[in-house]
């Protein structure tokens, strides 16, 4: 943590997000007002329940929102650079050469009809102008740093081959090998079963320890969060409720929304504690607050 | 508790493996589950835990006659079904109903609910199958007027209380619930797992609850059974499994779950895949 600190005041964040909005185009707000700051090394949690905006604001990052949904207002900045200032391709180059995504599910993230080694070394040789063999040759390594047994044959092989777990390893190989600043991981474990979620969180852990790479981790775990990150970014609707160092949030919750849900999540370690959903009341009275934030912020 | 529901001895398992089929001839056999022994008690909720591959999934399907075993026996209220067909399972269908992971493929997304709901009761020829379908999804905590509504346009949270509600109408004996909360929020989870115990409670169901988290396992279920690699690694109580585990598979489970708890040495004994 003491180290963690140090990095904090020297360098300038790998992302700071200020003030970000999207918005359905003519439509509800999806993502309000949110601010976030990643520094190198550090791992944020992004979490909150399905529709709280949490892999928006990724998507929003890597400029890859789903069509028709618009960022109307805030600043991305990316190592620095202002994302709204550039070109829609000095973007795409900008966000090419400094940040990559762990995506949720591997076999979808895959493209079924391509060997791997391709499929990792695409975006090193197209876009970023590495040599074929420099390509493939990070490739490997990385796919040996991954733990990946034999990796010459997996760069062979197609993706229904491997199983879910080696699958997800080949994606964290794929996203490390450009030597990224940032990595978006998108719910990279949930569908994994519990042991191998030990071993990828472990591998994510491990390699941006080592690389000093910033993490952007959405997931709807606390369990999860609790494990990986250093410090947390809680959303509902959209919207920060609460941001703190992930040891203080657990210690001292101080939004009731966090308090609700770590008491939701069940602990094999108190079984006999009744599992509490969170409160409908509660959801009720914050929807109510957001929808008055919003009619005030239009008219 | 007394009674067994369920009296499973020495079942096996083997499927042709096609991915290794050759050109010319059979496909060689993988051992999906190779010798289980094991009773589900009645009024019990029993919970299936093991690694993806362990064959908690095929043996669920196989409680529920959607698989026939290689060999070994499946004895539901005494009567052995194991080789059972089609024709001889038929009046045992409606006491052994099941719930599936992924209630938007589980359930017909050009169907309302209401008719989802109602299709088994119809089928069985019993009374008012509307207003029985309705009570049914009261009884689940969904309004009566979910009845109109289209899979698609609930929650998953409500899916998946449709297909509870869908389970629970022809007041089976036995339900088996593969994963059933594994795609939910931590809120919906818990309300979708307080329903089931309720309802297991009212209705005198035995349930087999299929899973990988231990922590979901541990605050629903009586006994639980431990598979690993087709063979059971351990069985009990939960409350004797969870507190003194005697397996490694068991151990590996346990350790792998995060608790919400800040806890920097939980890496520290991670095993090599």
């Amino acid at each position: 943590m003491k180290q963690q600190d140090k990095m904090m005041d020297t360098s300038p964040p790998t992302l700071q997000v200020e003030a970000l909005s999207v918005a359905v185009r003519g439509g509800p707000p999806l993502l309000r007002n949110v601010s976030l700051t990643v520094q190198p090394g550090e791992v944020r949690a992004l979490v909150g329940e399905s529709g709280a905006g949490k892999s928006m604001i990724g998507k929003a990052v890597l400029g890859v929102l789903p069509r028709g949904i618009e960022q109307t207002a805030g600043r991305i900045h990316l190592q620095g650079a202002a994302l709204e200032t550039l070109s829609p391709s000095a973007r795409r180059q900008t966000v090419a050469a400094v940040a990559s995504l762990i995506p949720q599910d591997p076999l979808t993230a895959l493209n079924p009809s391509r060997r791997i080694g391709g499929q990792i070394t695409d975006r090193l040789v197209r876009r970023l102008g590495w040599s074929t063999r420099d390509a493939q040759r990070r490739a490997l390594e990385l796919l040996d740093r991954v733990r990946i047994r034999d990796p010459e044959r997996v760069m062979t092989s197609y993706p229904h081959e491997l199983s879910g777990g080696m699958r997800q390893r080949v994606l964290i190989a794929a996203a490390f090998a450009p030597r990224p600043r940032l990595i978006v991981a998108d719910e990279p474990t949930t569908a994994l079963d519990v042991t191998v979620q030990k071993q990828i969180l472990q591998l994510i852990r491990e390699l941006q320890a080592e690389t000093g790479t910033a993490v952007l981790f959405v997931t709807h775990d606390m369990g999860v969060v609790a494990k990986i990150s250093q410090t947390v970014t809680v959303l509902f609707a959209g919207k920060v409720m609460e941001s703190a160092p992930t040891a203080e949030l657990f210690a001292r919750p101080q939004h009731a929304y966090t308090q609700a849900l770590i008491a939701a999540t069940p602990r094999y370690t108190h079984p006999h504690e009744p599992l509490r959903p969170v409160p409908p009341e509660l959801v009720a009275a914050l929807r109510r607050d957001i929808a008055r934030h919003d009619e005030a912020a239009h008219g | 508790m007394a009674d067994a529901l369920f009296r499973i001895q020495d079942l096996h398992l083997a499927l042709p493996d096609l991915s290794r089929k050759p050109l010319l001839g059979r496909a060689p056999l993988v051992h999906i589950l190779k010798g289980l022994s094991f009773e589900l008690p009645q009024g019990a909720i029993t919970g299936i835990v093991g690694e993806s591959g362990s064959g908690k999934t095929t043996l669920g399907r196989i409680l529920v006659r959607l698989l026939t075993p290689s060999s070994g026996h499946i004895f539901f209220k005494g009567q052995d079904i194991s080789r059972l067909d089609e024709t001889a399972l038929q009046p045992l269908r409606r006491d052994l109903q099941m719930i599936f992971q992924d209630p938007m493929s589980s359930l017909n997304p050009r169907h309302t609910v209401g008719y989802i709901v109602s299709t088994p009761l119809k089928r069985y020829g019993l009374g008012n199958a509307n207003n029985r379908a309705m009570e049914m999804l009261e009884r689940v905590g969904l309004p009566a007027a979910f009845a109109a509504r289209y899979p698609h346009e609930l929650s998953g949270g409500q899916r998946q209380r449709v297909g509870i509600a869908r389970a629970i109408a022809l007041s089976p004996d036995f339900i088996l619930a593969d994963e059933i909360v594994s795609g939910l929020d931590v809120s919906s989870q818990a309300r979708v797992l307080t329903l089931l115990k309720d309802l297991a409670a009212d209705m005198n169901l035995t349930i087999a609850f299929i899973s990988h988290d231990l922590s979901v396992i541990r605050s629903l279920c009586d006994t639980v059974i431990v598979l690993d690699r087709g063979v059971i690694a351990e069985a009990g109580p939960c409350e004797q499994v969870f507190e003194a585990p005697q397996s490694a598979i068991t151990r590996q489970l346990i350790d792998a779950i995060p608790l919400p708890e800040v806890d920097d040495s939980w890496f520290d004994d991670v095993s090599e895949a």
